[in-house]
């Protein structure tokens, strides 16, 4: 019985992967193309971690690849809950299924995949990197095994205990941001490996230490240990491993029952509403302006918490604009002025401003009756950025100040940060109203098909535009920086730069007013295309 | 009577080599519930965007209230509600706070806002919900929020793009109750609608929309004339009454063959 249950289900997910090929012939190309080029990514990291093999820290490496592999199993169904189908309990819940052979079938079935594979690759390159001896080949073939459970396992239980989050609209939201994950992610991990290029592997060497001891990593650490001859640890390590195996089974399990018995309740309205917390008028309401400034100010800063696209948005230009500045400085290899940085990626959130109000822009465009209107809203919105962007370019620039040990030169950085602040807000308003485009709600798509030349003429001319209107501050430093003596003026620059920057927003602001005013339906037909 | 509602000249939208409104000439009389029928694809929804002025014509004019909407927004948007179909609102927002958003948006005071929200609110059967993004309401709630903020600012005239296209009887029922309240004050309606029982029981007056022309306007019995209901004045007018349906599927039931 319970091998037919768990050979209908494999069969099950071996059918879903061929008929979601079957879909088109463009899915098929990605699928494919997305399999070779993952199986090219494990045949390599195989290798390379044969060729690691005799390292001295060949041991740190595997482990923290095998967590971070951990890690990314953890993260998958949160960001990508549409992946697997079999994923989701609640659509078996018809059936009458005892849940120990649920579990044994949904856990053979998450073998199946282009992700167990890579993940067995790398394990036994893992393996295969650290085993000296006999025993720890033996001992290995239980890692293995164990690792790649305890990765699916865990996908699984995470994907139990939230699968009312992931079939939400919560969860929805979610999968926006994993495309910021993965961008973060990125510079976080060619930092960390300039870092490795720069000092060595022994720098892994604290965290492997303590991963050792984390299960699956674990698993690794103990065919290591079984090479360096401690048996001990490699017993707690392998005990270790089985128990998280056993405890993550153990709370899937009951997950599972739960779902299966208990009704959905995704449909009973009236009971919940009530536990909807009251969102009463917040404290900051108070602190802003009244009339359409406060208003507008207070919309802005709701969305950039609330709407998954302008969060995404948000974080990725917080991240980035506080990553390459410090990361530079913190590998002495950054100038000081990579700290403008951020102002320039904060101010491209002034670009296409009413194409962030989706088509919903009618609301604010039913509003707009006049020049000095679309004035005051623009001028709102450029506030609303200022409030996050101000502090944060200047706590950046005074970070990566701090790094570098530069102080004398704090003032004109400052200057030069608001300088081009002013300059992104100025040009980002006016491209707003002359080059607005769709953001596309779902996906990951940030242009609506068939306006990416506009979205790139609004993005990239705007920020060349920004570039040129900076120059005169620009020069006005070099200047400075070159002639005799001008160092002791250079803190004229701060005062110099700040005053530029709000002048050129005010103009840009005034030029962009009768642009948004006159041009109403046309913003609202570009921006309702996603 | 004085001033009519919204008084149309002329009024031509091309999409491409798509004609959607061709050369409407149309006066709404004022403090009238009006209906503005007509087929999917008519250019019902075109039309109402152009008179509201979210939608640049080609050619044509429109006024309201004796303002023309184009060169003089500031008298015509004080002075109308609209609830598009097919825009979004703001959805992030719950729905108090949209209307809260929406009335300071229109320079009302913020007590003031807060009151009539409130009331709104109520009377639409959506307190329960207030505290609720409008991204998780059902289409019912979306039309009532979206109802709630039009009419917000106490507008003379009031343009509704279907407005109760898939909405349940219950939310129906609140809608029509609201309404009907609205025009007795002697303010005017104006929806667009495909399902002719609702305009009949709705409305006093009428506009037969096809093919981006008016075919016929006027109050209600006049427009129905000799016909036994709406519907099928409807269907004479726009020349849909001949077709025979059921010539082509002889097969069609009747037993197993």
């Amino acid at each position: 019985m319970s091998t037919d249950v768990t050979g209908v289900v494999v069969q099950l997910k071996l059918s879903l992967l061929r008929n979601g090929l079957r879909q088109s012939a463009g899915r098929r190309a990605a699928y494919i193309a997305s399999a070779v080029c993952v199986l090219l990514v494990a045949v390599l990291q195989l290798l390379g971690l044969i060729a690691l093999r005799g390292n001295a820290h060949a041991a740190s490496v595997v482990v923290l690849l095998v967590a971070v592999l951990a890690l990314g199993w953890a993260v998958m169904p949160l960001f990508f809950p549409g992946g697997d189908e079999t994923l989701d309990p609640t659509r078996l819940v018809m059936l009458p299924l005892r849940p120990r052979l649920l579990v044994r079938a949904l856990l053979a079935a998450s073998l199946v995949g282009i992700g167990p594979l890579f993940t067995l690759c790398l394990l036994v390159g893992s393996v295969i990197a650290v085993a000296r001896g006999g025993a720890a080949y033996a001992v290995g073939v239980v890692a293995v095994v164990l690792g790649l459970l305890v990765c699916v396992a865990f996908a699984r239980t995470v994907a139990a205990a939230n699968v009312r989050l992931l079939t939400s609209r919560k969860g929805r939201d979610l999968a926006v941001l994993s495309g910021l994950v993965i961008a973060v992610g990125a510079q976080v991990v060619n930092f960390g490996a300039q870092r490795l290029g720069s000092s060595g592997l022994s720098q892994l060497d604290p965290a492997a230490d303590v991963l050792r001891w984390v299960p699956p990593a674990s698993a690794v650490g103990a065919v290591d240990s079984v090479s360096d001859g401690a048996y001990g640890a490699a017993v707690v390590q392998l005990a270790l491993t089985c128990g998280a195996l056993v405890a993550l089974i153990g709370v899937w399990s009951r997950h599972l029952t739960r779902l299966m018995t208990s009704p959905d309740g995704s449909t009973l309205q009236a009971a919940t509403e009530t536990a909807v917390r009251r969102r009463t008028s917040t404290g900051l309401a108070r602190l802003l302006p009244a009339g359409r400034t406060g208003t507008v100010m207070e919309r802005s800063l709701r969305y950039v918490w609330r709407d998954p696209k302008t969060k995404a948005a948000w974080v990725t230009s917080l991240a980035i604009g506080l990553i390459v500045p410090l990361f530079n400085a913190l590998q002495g290899t950054g100038s000081i002025y990579f700290a403008c940085f951020a102002a320039g990626m904060l101010g491209v959130q002034m670009y296409n401003q009413f194409g962030q109000d989706t088509s919903a822009f009618w609301m604010v465009a039913m509003t707009i009756s006049s020049t000095r209107d679309a004035y005051v809203e623009l001028r709102a919105r450029a506030l609303a950025l200022l409030l996050i962007t101000l502090p944060y370019a200047t706590l950046v620039t005074v970070l990566t100040t701090a790094l570098l040990g530069a102080w004398a030169k704090l003032p004109e950085v400052l200057g030069l940060s608001f300088a081009l602040l002013g300059a992104m807000l100025a040009t980002g308003a006016w491209t707003s109203a002359r080059f607005p485009y769709s953001i596309p709600q779902e996906g990951y798509k940030n242009v609506a098909p068939g306006q990416s030349g506009l979205a790139f003429m609004a993005i990239f001319g705007g920020m060349v535009g920004g570039s040129l209107l900076c120059a005169p501050v620009i020069a006005a430093t070099i200047w400075l920086n070159v002639s005799e003596g001008g160092e002791d003026w250079t803190w004229l620059l701060l005062p110099a730069g700040a005053a530029y920057g709000a002048a050129i927003t005010l103009l840009g602001l005034r030029l962009a007013a009768p642009r948004t005013a006159g041009r109403l339906p046309e913003i609202l037909t570009a921006v309702s295309k996603g | 009577m004085g001033v009519s509602a919204v008084r149309v000249r002329g009024l031509w939208k091309r999409f491409g080599q798509q004609v959607a409104v061709a050369g409407i000439d149309l006066e709404l009389p004022a403090g009238k519930f009006i209906g503005l029928v007509g087929p999917n694809g008519a250019g019902k929804t075109t039309t109402l965007s152009m008179v509201t002025g979210l939608l640049r014509p080609d050619q044509g004019s429109v006024e309201v209230v004796g303002h023309d909407v184009w060169r003089d927004p500031v008298e015509v948007k004080a002075r109308i509600g609209v609830l598009p179909e097919g825009l979004r609102l703001f959805e992030r927002l719950s729905g108090r706070e949209l209307l809260a958003y929406s009335g300071r948006l229109r320079g009302l005071p913020g007590a003031e806002v807060d009151k009539r929200a409130t009331q709104l609110l109520d009377v639409l059967d959506l307190a329960g919900a207030q505290h609720k993004l409008v991204v998780d309401y059902s289409t019912g709630m979306r039309k009532k929020i979206g109802l709630a903020a039009a009419l917000l600012h106490n507008p003379e005239v009031l343009f509704l793009d279907e407005p109760f296209e898939g909405v349940d009887p219950v939310s129906a029922q609140t809608i029509r109750g609201v309404l009907e309240r609205y025009t007795a004050s002697g303010a005017t309606v104006v929806f667009s609608s495909h399902v002719m029982e609702l305009v009949e029981s709705l409305c006093d007056w009428v506009a037969v929309m096809a093919a981006g022309r008016i075919r016929a306007h006027g109050p209600l019995a006049e427009v129905r004339g000799d016909a036994p209901s709406l519907q099928q004045a409807f269907l004479e007018l726009v020349g849909a009454n001949g077709r025979d349906a059921g010539a082509d599927l002889d097969w069609l039931g009747g037993g197993a063959r």
